[in-house]
């Protein structure tokens, strides 16, 4: 087992081409780095959340749970979005656009599918990297935002710590993704502050604020738990067109557009 | 050059297939379907990992199931891997039926010849 976990880590250094803070992929854990900050690194999984509203968490009324600060921009396009999982799911009909098109989720919703992400620290960068469509980011550490950050799925992180926390500044986010399944909606101009810690050896909390002046009348937070998982196993989740179209003719009868790459 | 040009023809012509199937919305959640079955084929793939089935129903006659589970990655959490099931073995398998009527299925749980257990879609509320 450690030799895959070892596998992976270097995988990682090769993807990222980055050099890993050692404790991140050892079998020993340590609450604490040796530069003297908490140490995040690990397998962390948490449930799958439908709702960031913490009133809502099982997304019962989405676009009126009371406590998320619509703008009528947003609370139109709430009330617009047709969710492809969750109780209020369609087939056909569906706007989600990680599903619809198969976008990637974006930011924070990649981190609440009930799959795991690995952290992997250094001194001047932390990377989360997804299981979910193998997707990553980077927090770049005492830094501030690029003069123009660009426009993109996961946006531009910055942080730094505070005593026991990482505080993590995020811009610059494409407005067509959503906060979460549910459609949480928001716009170019999303500001989100994480504030992530250890809280024990075997759990990780990410408090965000979103501020988002277009979408929200005034910053909302939700709260997203993770444990800990410490079998080393990270396993591939990429979404194709190959994959899409043999279900599809599998399970709905429907004859592809293209034909279907055959597997070998 | 022209290859280049048809295949992204090709991809943009597929584009629009991505609605994804749509978790539970396919299926009849007000019914849950219990069946004693012969794995026939068990597929550990992306989007959802597929198990085929062999039930003989009632008047004697064999029908054949397909049931879909949630991707790898989630099983793995819940004790699945790839070779948690195998061609020929005997199970008790719980599912949602398809609204369409069509022989495929959400499948919940199923329990294994040596009496184990495994889980795969939690039931809907």
């Amino acid at each position: 087992m450690h030799k895959v976990r070892d596998r992976f880590c270097l995988s990682a250094v090769g993807l990222l081409g980055i050099v890993v803070f050692t404790s991140g992929c050892s079998g020993s854990r340590a609450q604490t780095a040796s530069s003297g900050v908490p140490d995040l690194s690990g397998i962390w999984l948490g449930k799958a959340v439908q709702s960031l509203s913490p009133s809502d968490p099982t997304a019962k009324k989405p676009g009126a749970e009371g406590d998320i600060p619509y703008t009528p921009w947003a609370l139109a396009r709430m009330k617009a979005e047709r969710p492809a999982t969750g109780p209020h799911a369609t087939l056909e009909n569906t706007t989600d656009p990680a599903l619809k098109y198969a976008d990637p989720d974006g930011y924070p919703r990649a981190s609440i599918h009930p799959m795991r992400f690995k952290i992997v620290q250094t001194p001047d960068y932390i990377y989360q990297l997804w299981e979910y469509n193998e997707s990553w980011r980077q927090i770049a550490l005492n830094r501030p935002h690029s003069e123009v950050p660009d426009i993109s799925w996961f946006g531009e992180s910055v942080g730094k710590w505070e005593g026991d926390t990482l505080v993590v500044d995020s811009v610059g986010f494409k407005d067509s993704t959503w906060l979460d399944p549910i459609g949480h909606p928001h716009s170019e101009d999303l500001h989100i502050t994480e504030r992530i810690r250890r809280v024990d050896h075997e759990t990780l909390v990410f408090d965000f604020t979103f501020d988002d002046p277009k979408a929200y009348t005034k910053p909302w937070n939700g709260e997203v738990t993770f444990k800990l998982k410490t079998d080393g196993i990270m396993t591939e989740n990429i979404y194709t067109i190959s994959d899409e179209l043999n279900f599809r003719q599998r399970f709905l009868n429907e004859k592809p557009s293209i034909p279907i790459r055959p597997s070998h | 050059m022209r290859n280049r040009v048809i295949a992204l023809g090709a991809l943009l012509l597929a584009a629009p297939l991505f609605a994804h199937h749509g978790g539970t919305s396919l299926y009849d959640t007000s019914k849950e379907l219990a069946q004693e079955a012969t794995v026939s084929e068990f597929q550990w793939t992306n989007p959802h990992v597929e198990v085929g089935l062999d039930a003989k129903g009632n008047s004697g006659k064999v029908r054949h199931w397909l049931l879909e589970l949630p991707s790898p990655p989630v099983l793995v959490n819940q004790g699945w891997n790839r070779k948690s099931l195998q061609q020929g073995d005997v199970i008790k398998v719980s599912f949602y039926p398809a609204k369409s009527g069509a022989s495929v299925g959400w499948l919940l749980t199923l329990t294994k010849a040596d009496g184990s257990q495994l889980v795969g879609h939690s039931k809907q509320q």
